[in-house]
């Protein structure tokens, strides 16, 4: 027994090990670094200032506009490809023809590095430039993709094309693991397709559709190449997202000790959203 | 064969119909406009033209595969550490129950750090230990995300593989580091393969730690793209390139994964 304890744990060693480094270490540090005054320009040791950042971002109104522009961000991109990764999923399921080059060419755009298709809308949409816009204003509709009020839903647009696909992946996954009986039962039954898919599919997919918006939730969070890409935040602080007000209080205006508190309020705050959220799953499961 | 055309099986084919052309058309439209003229870019509906090859040269001499090599080989670094340190991980978890299912929460939860936590302990660190200029810190950023994600997937695939055969080999006489490796992984081979290239192609398209953290002259690809935009105004018809260049080892990689991608999904990796 002690040698399967050990076996089991020299196996596990090299993810921890590396895991601690690469995870643990930084986490802890960028921890002590919220405490501190770290400036990347000031020599010598930062001074331990306490919570003095954490107050001082909590209170900043840019901080407050970050986090809702991201939460608006998160809702409307993952809501959209919840539904549009359902729906292609289900047809690629009984697709026949082509299958691999038609599953191949949908899943692509997951692939592709997030600046290269931030760049590639920006120049698509571009007012001037942008083949979009132009078809758009040959049926007489004009339309300004990056203008106020619209560059938030453009950039949550970029993330549909792009990640749609990633609900596509895991949904078709779930698919194929559905078991066929109680589908043909229902088919015997006489059930609807709609009927059978709502009472028999669907509550069958819940939880890769649970791990799915999740996962995606939490890639969304992170959204900064896009941002970078075509934006910069603008116009105003419109499409100022964490990821991106952090960057900018970080490096660019050096200020580490207040970049990391924000990362932290972060963290606390998407954790206690994961754990209220795994309890209502944990209380409906158990029902 | 005839069959019935159902409503729903025209409402699925046009639907794909759409989705192909809407993933189609923006990455057509790019590669298009690398082969434009500065006068022809400014006309967006241009479809046909005669091409030429300025943006490309631009492109190489920029040294965009210099860039691309400094990826590759980051991407290569990142993804072999990741693969052996993952598939034994994974396997202690799927077949030993090693921590138990807080493992597999664990796992997950290191998808909620924000890069943004991380990315100031790792530059820190990096001036501390003066290894600022060299590619170490951010094989590290990347492995805090690629080697999770590789080690969830490999679960999956191991969770597949049935337990007599490692008993088998076990009653043979192997060690059961031998039968791990001579026996079990063979079976998930294909499996590795799909989730190192799952994980070669995260490193590769990662800009946000290579901003911070990959030497300032020799950057790593996403950045060197993202140059294009702000260098002197915006040279579109290089981007372009740059872009392609980008996109098309991925895309020729995705199709050669996506099978196995969903079959390692459905063979476990979404269970808690």
């Amino acid at each position: 027994m002690t040698r399967m304890t050990r076996f089991r744990w020299g196996m596990l060693a090299p993810v921890l090990a590396i895991t601690g480094v690469a995870v643990g270490f930084p986490l802890g540090y960028a921890f002590y670094l919220s405490l501190t005054d770290y400036r990347l320009t000031s020599r010598g040791a930062p001074d331990v200032v306490g919570l003095e950042n954490y107050f001082f971002v909590l209170t900043d109104p840019r901080m407050w506009n970050a986090f809702s522009n991201t939460a608006t961000y998160v809702i409307i991109a993952v809501a959209l490809q919840t539904l549009l990764g359902l729906a292609i999923a289900l047809a690629l399921q009984k697709q026949q023809w082509a299958r691999d080059l038609t599953r191949a060419m949908l899943l692509a755009p997951m692939f592709i590095t997030p600046i290269a298709v931030g760049l590639t809308f920006r120049f698509l949409l571009n007012d001037q430039l942008g083949a979009l816009p132009a078809m758009l204003r040959s049926l007489g509709i004009d339309y300004d993709f990056f203008g106020p009020g619209n560059a938030l839903f453009t950039l949550a647009l970029m993330d549909v094309w792009q990640w749609t696909p990633f609900m596509v992946l895991l949904l078709l996954a779930g698919l194929e693991s559905v078991p066929r009986q109680p589908l043909e039962a229902a088919k015997v039954d006489g059930a609807s397709a709609w009927y059978a898919f709502r009472r028999v599919v669907l509550p069958l997919l819940t939880p890769v559709l649970t791990v799915a918006v999740l996962l995606r939730s939490l890639d969304a969070l992170k959204v900064f190449e896009y941002v970078y890409a075509t934006t910069r935040g603008g116009p105003g602080t419109e499409t100022e997202t964490i990821q991106y007000f952090t960057y900018q209080t970080g490096i660019q205006f050096f200020r580490l000790g207040e970049a990391s508190a924000v990362a932290f309020v972060l963290l606390a705050i998407v954790l206690t959203l994961i754990v209220l959220l795994f309890r209502r799953l944990q209380r409906s499961a158990a029902r | 064969m005839t069959r019935r055309v159902s409503p729903w099986g025209i409402a699925r084919t046009l639907l794909l119909w759409a989705a192909a052309v809407t993933v189609a058309f923006p990455i057509i439209w790019v590669a298009l406009a690398s082969f434009k003229s500065p006068a022809q870019l400014n006309d967006p509906g241009l479809f046909l033209f005669s091409p030429n090859l300025d943006n490309w040269a631009r492109v190489f001499e920029a040294g965009i595969l210099d860039a691309a090599g400094r990826s590759a080989f980051v991407a290569a670094v990142t993804v072999s550490i990741s693969v052996v340190a993952g598939s034994m991980g994974a396997y202690a978890i799927s077949a030993y129950k090693a921590g138990g299912s807080a493992t597999r929460f664990g796992i997950l939860a290191a998808q909620v750090l924000p890069p943004a936590v991380l990315v100031f302990p790792f530059l820190t660190m990096a001036y501390a230990l003066r290894i600022d200029n060299t590619y170490v810190p951010i094989i590290f950023a990347h492995l805090s995300f690629v080697l999770p994600v590789i080690t969830w997937f490999l679960i999956g695939f191991f969770d597949a593989v049935p337990r007599s055969l490692e008993e088998q080999a076990r009653v043979d006489g192997f060690s059961r580091f031998a039968a791990f490796r001579l026996v079990v992984i063979p079976q998930v081979l294909p499996g590795i393969g799909a989730a190192a290239i799952f994980g070669f192609t995260l490193s590769w398209n990662d800009m946000f730690y290579g901003l911070i953290l990959a030497p300032t002259r020799e950057t790593i690809l996403p950045v060197a793209i993202a140059a294009f935009n702000t260098f002197r105004g915006v040279e579109l018809g290089a981007m372009s390139a740059a872009i392609i260049i980008a996109v098309v080892p991925v895309v020729i990689a995705s199709f050669f994964i996506q099978r196995r991608l969903v079959q390692g999904i459905s063979g476990g990796a979404v269970k808690f």
